[in-house]
Formats: structure tokens, C-alpha cells, sequence
């Protein structure tokens, strides 16, 4: 049984790409079984995605803690402890990382012992399907990794698009984009590894005051804690010359991340921005614009 | 017949399609909403010919769904935790109507505190309301439930609405390959419904659901409705019958899974009982006599079914993935009762695990096993719930961030 783990932020699509890789084995003759998980919906919130692949009867549900093929849809999710992208990870498996960086970068920052194969999938996807939507362009890389064949791949993107998407053109896009990612890669040699079972560890759970044990969160302003800056693909960027301080931006952020500096312009902490570019929607200057790439100063900004 | 990749909620969707239902009154729920999503999607497509409405809660959703079946037409509503219980006053209430609708539950652990996961307090609060009970491994036996459940609450023996239960996430929202039969196959096996008893025809008034005072009025109608339970205990098996000649698959009041020569046995329902299964394989090849008994029908209680399959047994582990506080396992209690007078019965081991949906690991399996072959020297408590070292650090680390030190 060869077992794959996606990991994306909500709405990047890493439930599409489970289930891209999913219907492509399916379409060869395979057992499969591809779930998601997540907690209550929200953009850009880490989630995974699993996908079973087997020749004869699968015997497993819920989440994969040992995966042959990781997915990594997002960079930034490698160093979050929460997500934990790279837990499991073993010698003989792949990790997959879209990122511009070289693999080698990754080995050493990270400290990866899998073999690590990268591509850019946010550059092709903006630049041949126009949205940072990556679902079938990971799909279709996982296919690759595990050696499924080209028509399988394609028939399967056709098949989980049609239900979501009703542009034939932006389906066709979408297809090219996945080819495209499905030829940049080579298939790898799959050893999948028997996983080993440790001792048991069960306790007996001991009682504890209600105090301690009914659901009451007694710190204070943990969200400070929890930044969520790097859950963005888009970050909005201000134009003072244009902007007229009429604060509308300020009271539509839903994150209440964007504050007045001292002149009284908006200014944004990029800490906490989620990137939803619900202020560049809302501004009625077109004062703020969706902008990639990494976050210059505040000194800088004000400078521009 | 066709093989599709199907969710749960998706081989839910196809059953009820297939069945030819007539009214679907909906309420959304995490994660049952697909369910009705597909539903409504299909119906305004013109693939189906039922009505839909969305309602204002699960309350009105129920009181709904009994309403219009005992107008005589066929209906189907799903709900899931919450939903559940939201409703719960008139599940008691449709069932006494004696009308043969059919209900999903999605199962998913219940507030305080508030959760996604699933776990079966929900669908077993509904144990006593007189709803039968199939509970579903796969996603497979989804789709071909529903269409049993209708076959069977449509007997003139029974009259008795089903609740179909699959748990939320693991069968929910899990993909795997699904039979979807033909709809004229589906005709064969399950027929128009024609009721006899309760049907709205104009020139023939009549007052449904009518309130009795006085005890023995009262004490007739409950009993009535505990025998036509225990009806569907033969009704049942005659449809799997029925269904294994119409399609092919096969299915029982239990599901025995390598048990024939087993000493140490399993007890578990649902999804996760495809992990126990995995564990039992495990165990044997460590040379333990491991086998699974998967009870499918849980209302109408398969007593017989279970005393045999158990008779002989050295030790059982019923594995609870629910817990009444302040007594244990549910499943536990309801095998005891149905194990003590048996001469030669096993030794009962209790344990809860899967709360929330919570990972049954193989070594907690291995854990299991290893009492059971303890038997009568287990250390374990009565019930044992099912935590690790690791779990436990991890609840340790979340109380330090909910500033609980
Ligand atoms: S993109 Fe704009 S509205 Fe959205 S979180 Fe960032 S600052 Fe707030
Ligand atoms: S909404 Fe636009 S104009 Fe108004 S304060 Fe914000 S950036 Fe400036």
C-alpha cells in the first residue's frame, strides 16, 4: 500500500489534489481511499489531506502517520509546529515542497532525510491558470511521484473538475498547468516501508479538579501568540499618495490588524494579516494593492 | 451498476436516489450537509423527483419528515449530533406514529466541550425511541443500507422508522470505490410503499397520532411497537437475503470477522472496525486466536445472533467508542445483559476509545490484546479508556497554553 499526506492552507486545494491522485489510481485498477481533515473552515488555515493506494484490500482509516509521499503545498507551513508537515517523514519516502528553492536548501534547513523534489507550483499556477489555487497541480505532481500514467492523470483532473468548475476554458487551463507540473518531474522508485509498531504506552487517565479539566481557556490574548501572517499568497500594500484616511479599511479587516501610524494612515501587521484582501476589495480609493513577494519595512513602505 | 469513487455522504446521497423518495426536509449540519447538498443539487437538476425544503431546525425537520410519511409517501431527512438532539423530542414522537421513514445520522461526538469528530452518543441516545438502528462500516454499506432500511421499515411487520448511522469524517468525508446499482435492479428489491395504516386519501379521514390517557391504553401501544422491534430482527434477515440475491453483496445482523476458531474477540461498530480488523491480523500473526464481531443491527438487538457467535470464547473486549459518565460503555452493558445467562460465557473486558473520533493506534490494539489473553488476571479498569503517554503529554501541553498550570 503506497500512502500519501497533502498539506495546504484552506482553499489552496489540498482536498482537490488527494482526491486528483485518488481518482487517477482508481482509474488504473487500484484500491483507494483519499479523506480530509479539517477543523471549522476558515482560509488559509493549515489542513491535510490523505490518499490510500493499494492493489489488494485497505485496511486503515483517518489520518496517515507515516506517509511514503509527503505534499507540501505551502513553504511556510514547514516551519509550523502545528502542522507539522515533515512528522513521519522516513529515509526511504519523498517529500515534495512547492517552493522555488532547491531541494538541497531544504535538506539543510530543515533537515529532511526523505529525497526532496521541488517546483514552484504558485509560479504555475499563477502564471498558466491565473489563480493560486493549486489543487490539480499538486495532484498531478503526486501522480508523477508514484508513477501513475499521463492519460489517468488527465482524466482524473477532467473528472474532479467538471463538478466544480462550469469554464471550460479555466478547466482546460487547468489541465495544461497539471501536465505541465505531471512533466517537470520524474516518477520516483517507491520502497514503501513496513511501519514499525512500538511497546503500548496506554495509561490510566487520573481525575483532576474541574479547575484544570472543563473546557475553560484561562490565559489571557493567546491569539497574539498564534501568528498568521504567513498564511498569505497575496499581502495588501498601501499607496499613501492616493489614500484619503478615511479609515474604511481599518473597520472592514476582520482580523483588526491594520492600525493608524502617526500621520494616520492605515498601517498593517503583517504578523497577523491573513492576506484575505478584503481591505483592497473595500477601499474606495483603490489605495491598496495585492502585491507577492516578501515584506518590506514600515520605513520602506512609507517611502514608495 | 457502475464503480465510482463515493464520500459516505455521496453513497448516502445515490441510496436515497435510488430509493425514489418523495419529501426531503433538511436542516445543515457539519459534517452531514453533503449529504442534503447533493440531494437538493440532483433534485433541481430534475434527476430526481422529490420534494425539498429546508426548514428552520432539526425540531421542525423531524416533525416533518414523520408528518409527510404518514401521509403514505416515502422520506428521507439526515441529521448528525446536535441536529440530533436538537430534534430528539419528536424522534421519540415520529416513532409512536409507526411510520417507516428513514433517517441518516452522521455521527459526530456531542457538546460540552463542542467538537467535530465522531463518536456514538448522539445515535445511541436514540436507542429507546423505538427508531431501529443499522450502523455502517464503509461507504459501500451506506448506500446499500439505505435501501435495506426502507425495504425493511415498509413491512407491514415492522412500521418502525431506521436510523442509518455512519461516522462523521472517517465515512463521511472518505472517497473509496462504491457499487452504484441500477435503478430498475433497485425497483425489484424495493417496491413502491403502500401503506395500509397511515396515508392521507381524501373520503377517508382519519386522526393520526392521537394522545391516550390512562396507563393500559398507553402501556399496549409501547409494547406494540417493542414486538414490531423484534419482527425486524427476521424482516431484516429476509431482506439481506433479498438483497444478496438482487446484488450480490452479503450482509448479516452481525459481521464475523475471523472468528470461527477465535478465543480473544473484538467488539466494535462502525468505521473503526475496519482498524480492529487490521489488528486482529496483526495478532494472529503473533499466533494470537484473534477474530471481530461487528454487530450492524443494533435496534433490533441481535441477541441470539451474538450468544452464538460468542458461545465458547475465552474473552471479549467490547470497545466503546462512547461513554455513559458514571457506568461506562454502552455496548458493554447491553452484551453483559445479553451474555449472563449463558453457561459458557467469556470474559467481558470494557474499554472506551475513538471519543471525538480520537485514533485508535495499533498499540493500543496490541495493549487490548494483551489483556485479553490475561482474561481473568487483566489489569485493566472497568471501563479502561484508551489514552496514551504520548496523548496524555499532548492535553498536558494544551492545559499550559489554556493557562491551566
Ligand atoms: S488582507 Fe487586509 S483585510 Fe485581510 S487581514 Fe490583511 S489587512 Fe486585514
Ligand atoms: S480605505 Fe483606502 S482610502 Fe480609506 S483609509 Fe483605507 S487605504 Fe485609505
Amino acid at each position: 500500500m503506497l500512502k500519501l499526506r497533502f498539506h495546504g492552507r484552506g482553499g489552496q486545494g489540498a482536498k482537490v489534489a488527494s482526491r486528483t491522485v485518488g481518482t487517477a489510481a482508481f482509474m488504473e485498477g487500484c484500491n483507494v481511499q483519499d479523506f480530509p481533515l479539517y477543523g471549522a473552515e476558515r482560509r488559509g488555515a493549515p489542513i491535510s489531506a490523505f490518499t490510500r493506494i493499494a492493489r489488494g484490500q485497505i485496511m486503515e482509516r483517518g489520518v496517515i502517520p507515516d506517509p511514503d509521499v509527503i505534499i507540501v503545498m505551502d513553504h511556510t507551513l514547514l516551519s509550523d509546529p502545528q502542522a507539522a508537515p515533515l512528522s513521519g517523514s522516513n529515509k526511504g519516502g519523498v517529500v515534495f515542497v512547492n517552493t522555488p528553492e532547491s531541494p538541497e536548501q531544504l535538506k539543510a534547513d530543515y533537515d529532511i532525510d526523505a529525497l526532496v523534489i521541488t517546483l514552484d507550483l504558485t509560479k504555475i499556477g499563477l502564471d498558466m491558470v491565473g489563480s493560486s489555487i493549486l489543487s490539480t497541480l499538486a495532484g498531478a505532481v503526486a501522480s508523477r511521484i508514484i508513477g501513475i500514467g499521463e492519460d489517468s492523470l488527465k482524466d482524473a483532473v477532467e473528472k474532479e473538475l467538471s463538478g466544480i468548475i462550469a469554464d471550460r476554458e479555466l478547466l482546460e487551463k487547468n489541465i495544461e498547468a497539471a501536465l505541465y507540473c505531471f512533466r517537470s518531474l520524474e516518477p520516483v522508485e517507491m520502497k514503501t516501508l513496513q511501519s514499525e509498531h512500538g511497546k503500548s504506552t496506554v495509561i490510566t487517565m487520573p481525575f483532576e479538579r474541574a479547575r484544570i479539566s472543563s473546557p475553560a481557556i484561562n490565559a489571557a490574548a493567546s491569539s497574539i501568540l498564534k501568528q498568521t501572517g504567513n498564511w498569505k499568497v497575496f499581502r495588501p500594500f498601501w499607496d499613501y499618495d492616493v489614500c484619503n484616511k478615511c479609515m474604511i479599511c481599518v473597520s472592514r479587516c476582520p482580523e483588526g490588524c491594520i492600525s493608524l501610524n502617526e500621520e494616520g494612515f492605515p498601517s498593517v501587521d503583517n504578523e497577523h494579516c491573513k492576506g484575505c484582501l478584503i481591505c483592497v476589495e473595500e477601499c474606495p480609493k483603490k489605495a491598496i494593492k495585492a502585491v507577492r513577494g516578501p515584506v518590506p519595512d514600515q520605513v520602506e513602505v512609507t517611502g514608495e | 451498476m457502475k464503480r465510482e469513487m463515493l464520500t459516505g455522504n455521496a453513497a448516502a446521497a445515490w441510496g436515497v436516489r435510488l430509493a425514489e423518495v418523495d419529501y426531503v426536509p433538511a436542516f445543515p449540519i457539519t459534517p452531514q450537509t453533503e449529504i442534503i447538498e447533493t440531494l437538493s443539487g440532483w433534485i433541481s437538476d430534475g434527476v430526481m423527483d422529490t420534494r425539498f425544503v429546508t426548514m428552520d431546525s432539526e425540531h421542525s425537520m423531524i416533525t416533518a419528515a414523520g408528518a409527510a410519511s404518514a401521509t403514505g409517501v416515502r422520506v428521507f431527512t439526515a441529521t448528525s449530533s446536535q441536529g440530533l438532539l436538537y430534534g430528539f423530542e419528536m424522534i421519540y414522537t415520529v416513532a409512536g406514529w409507526r411510520v417507516p421513514l428513514v433517517l441518516i445520522n452522521v455521527s459526530r461526538g456531542l457538546s460540552s466541550p463542542i467538537t467535530l469528530g465522531p463518536d456514538h452518543n448522539d445515535v445511541l441516545a436514540t436507542r429507546d425511541t423505538g427508531f431501529l438502528q443499522i450502523h455502517c462500516e464503509n461507504c459501500q454499506e451506506v448506500l446499500d443500507s439505505v435501501l435495506m432500511a426502507y425495504r425493511m421499515a415498509e413491512d407491514e411487520r415492522v412500521l418502525l422508522p431506521v436510523i442509518v448511522n455512519m461516522d462523521g469524517f472517517y465515512l463521511s468525508f472518505t472517497r473509496e470505490p462504491v457499487e452504484i446499482p441500477d435503478v430498475e435492479e433497485v425497483r425489484r428489491f424495493l417496491p413502491a410503499y403502500n401503506p395500509s395504516h397511515a396515508y392521507f386519501k381524501a373520503g377517508h379521514p382519519m386522526a393520526q397520532g392521537v394522545a391516550v390517557l390512562g396507563g393500559e391504553y398507553y402501556s399496549y401501544f409501547k409494547y406494540q411497537m417493542h414486538l414490531a422491534s423484534k419482527n425486524a430482527l427476521d424482516v431484516y434477515k429476509k431482506t439481506c437475503r433479498e438483497f444478496e440475491k438482487e446484488f450480490g453483496r452479503k450482509y448479516d445482523t452481525i459481521e464475523e470477522y475471523r472468528l470461527d476458531d477465535a478465543e480473544y474477540v473484538l467488539i466494535m461498530i462502525d468505521s473503526f472496525s475496519t482498524m480492529g480488523k487490521a489488528a486482529v491480523d496483526r495478532a494472529r500473526e503473533q499466533g494470537i486466536k484473534a477474530g471481530l464481531l461487528r454487530p450492524r443491527l443494533l435496534r433490533p438487538f441481535p441477541e441470539e445472533d451474538i450468544r452464538k457467535a460468542l458461545n465458547g470464547k475465552r474473552s471479549v473486549a467490547v470497545i466503546d467508542q462512547n461513554i455513559s459518565m458514571g457506568k461506562g460503555g454502552i455496548l458493554y452493558s447491553e452484551l453483559a445483559g445479553c451474555l449472563y445467562n449463558e453457561k459458557n460465557r467469556p470474559f467481558l473486558l470494557s474499554f472506551i476509545g475513538g471519543l471525538g473520533g480520537k485514533n485508535i493506534s495499533p498499540e493500543e490494539f496490541t495493549f487490548i490484546f494483551d489483556q485479553l489473553v490475561r482474561g481473568e488476571e487483566a489489569e485493566v479498569e472497568t471501563p479502561h479508556l484508551l489514552y496514551t503517554e504520548q496523548e496524555w503529554e499532548g492535553m498536558q501541553k494544551l492545559k499550559d497554553i489554556a493557562g491551566k498550570g
